[in-house]
């Protein structure tokens, strides 16, 4: 061993350390690493889950639960604030309904970036995993709760006469949807909060009053007459179309769910690449700045 | 990738890893009580660090708190990069960390699952080698209870017992064996010389040198995030038992950071 840099190694080295990158690593192989940890993030999922209310009394009972009372308190909520009473049950079921699809878009989020910041169990500290893994994982967990709530929804569903719709089979790709808007929100706002901790502060105000104004607790026809408008909201025609998925749709003369389908993809797809380049452009930070 | 003895495994040339932290501003430097209480600092970790290991040999990383090693460590794995100089490895290198990945709700049998699934192992791997993981972590039954539940010492058992199975070409042992006891140790040792005699090269960090002496045939003493000495461990032990002992190895820390 020698203080001199050693002439004996004629083969090119399998892993070679420079200098901090900036911009974009190669892409191809990044993707293709990050893959190889797919399994990984499976089980770091799983894991995740099932610890999770893992102390409790009722344990995994509270991933039904939960939602379940969520969407309770909001139509008390909204039956004192609106007016409309407790006696609407297919209202209830709306709310509900648009309720487990909102926590699943905004569970990803919070997800991701607590992930991202709490550095995983050492993984940012103390291996070159991809980091994208974690907010994959994460956004495994937010859909393996989402398909949870699913089973409290069912009851509420016919308790609320909401009946079945050729809009239903549009579900898994509306879920698909969901996961990729909540995926690339998720990455934008991991990154942003690896430099300004408040992000992580800031958040749930910031999801809550989005969801105040997406269509969630209130039906998508109420700003009809200003539809362009509201679609510069991004999650508008999502919730919409979830709205329609869910219950049917509300107004004939309104959108239909292939429309929204539509805008859904274009600002999901836009939302996930925007966020995915940005996130591994500065992933190098995290471990520094963790 | 099959490393050979008389080649290198790893090589660090001119490497210098600078970060900055957040750190509280001491009360006597705030101007007002409005001024903030936070202030970035700069931290040289690594100044100009240049060594080589060959394969197939087990090199002791030792200085004092603050010196640089851990974060050497993090740098040749991955997870810090480099300022300016270079690493290059000739082979896959994994940092034994105890309970990276590990989930510490869980017991200590599903954690083996995770661990080696983020080391790298494919599932197939893991399940295939999780009873004899378990076997040399030898901590009983407590591999059915959740971790937190688990010492310092049994928790290094497990997370040594995955990564020598998750078996590297090189492998990083940053101070992952000080808590175990006697018998393990022997063991981990044991484990050390035959990965060694299979051209594994160990790279470890402990502030025993009794241990590196055991682990290691030579050692690199790293101070204030240079290489102050190689050559051979004992040689370097005492080298800097002899300058610890005379109280110059202070917190080496105030000397290695400058303010932004």
């Amino acid at each position: 061993m020698s203080q001199e840099t050693s002439e004996a190694s004629s083969t090119p080295p399998l892993i070679s350390r420079r200098s901090t990158r900036t911009g974009l690593p190669p892409l191809r192989n990044y993707i293709r690493d990050a893959w190889t940890y797919r399994t990984f993030a499976v089980h770091w999922s799983r894991a995740d889950v099932k610890a999770r209310n893992f102390d409790t009394f009722f344990g995994r009972a509270w991933h039904v639960i939960n939602p379940l009372l969520f969407g309770l308190i909001y139509f008390v909520f909204v039956g004192i604030v609106g007016g409309g009473g407790f006696s609407d049950m297919e209202r209830l079921a709306m709310i509900v309904g648009n309720l487990y699809a909102w926590l699943f878009f905004s569970g990803v989020i919070t997800t991701s970036v607590g992930a991202v910041q709490s550095g995983a169990g050492g993984i940012l500290a103390m291996s070159s995993i991809p980091r994208v893994v974690l907010p994959m994982a994460s956004a495994i967990t937010a859909g393996n709760l989402f398909l949870r709530s699913l089973l409290a929804y069912v009851p509420i569903h016919f308790l609320g006469q909401r009946g079945a719709h050729i809009e239903m089979l549009w579900i898994p790709v509306l879920a698909v949807l969901t996961l990729m808007a909540g995926l690339g929100i998720a990455l934008i706002m991991a990154v942003l909060n690896v430099y300004f901790r408040d992000v992580s502060r800031l958040l749930p105000h910031v999801l809550r009053l989005w969801m105040y104004l997406s269509p969630v607790i209130w039906d998508y026809t109420r700003v009809l007459d200003s539809a362009e408008l509201a679609r510069l909201n991004p999650l508008y025609p999502l919730m919409t179309a979830w709205t329609i998925a869910f219950g049917g749709t509300l107004d004939p003369n309104g959108p239909g769910i292939v429309s929204q389908v539509g805008w859904s993809f274009a600002w999901s797809a836009v939302s996930l690449v925007v966020g995915f380049l940005v996130f591994v452009s500065r992933e190098d930070e995290f471990a520094v700045r963790n | 990738m099959s490393l050979q003895f008389e080649t290198d495994a790893v090589r660090i040339t001119d490497l210098s890893l600078s970060y900055s932290a957040v750190v509280e501003v001491p009360p006597e430097e705030r101007t007002s009580p409005f001024a903030r209480r936070t202030k970035k600092r700069l931290i040289h970790a690594l100044n100009d660090v240049s060594f080589s290991v060959p394969a197939g040999k087990a090199v002791a990383l030792i200085g004092g708190n603050g010196a640089g090693k851990s974060t050497l460590m993090k740098a040749m794995v991955g997870a810090l990069k480099p300022s300016s100089g270079r690493i290059d490895l000739w082979g896959r290198a994994h940092l034994l960390a105890p309970g990276m990945g590990f989930n510490r709700k869980l017991s200590g049998r599903e954690n083996v699952l995770l661990g080696g699934l983020a080391a790298g192992m494919s599932l197939a791997e893991v399940r295939e080698k999780q009873e004899a993981i378990i076997e040399f972590a030898d901590i009983g039954g407590f591999i059915d209870m959740p971790t937190t539940t688990y010492s310092s010492g049994m928790f290094g058992r497990l997370a040594f017992a995955v990564a020598t199975h998750v078996d590297p070409e090189i492998l990083l042992i940053d101070e992952a064996l000080s808590a175990g006891d006697a018998g393990f140790r022997d063991r981990a040792v044991n484990r050390v010389q035959t990965m060694c005699a299979a051209a594994r090269t160990i790279i470890v960090v402990s502030h025993s040198t009794a241990l590196v002496a055991e682990m290691a045939t030579e050692a690199i003493w790293l101070h204030q995030g240079s290489v102050r000495q190689q050559g051979e461990v004992n040689e370097v032990a005492d080298a800097y038992l002899e300058f610890q002992t005379k109280g110059r190895e202070t917190a080496q820390l105030d000397r290695t950071i400058a303010d932004r």
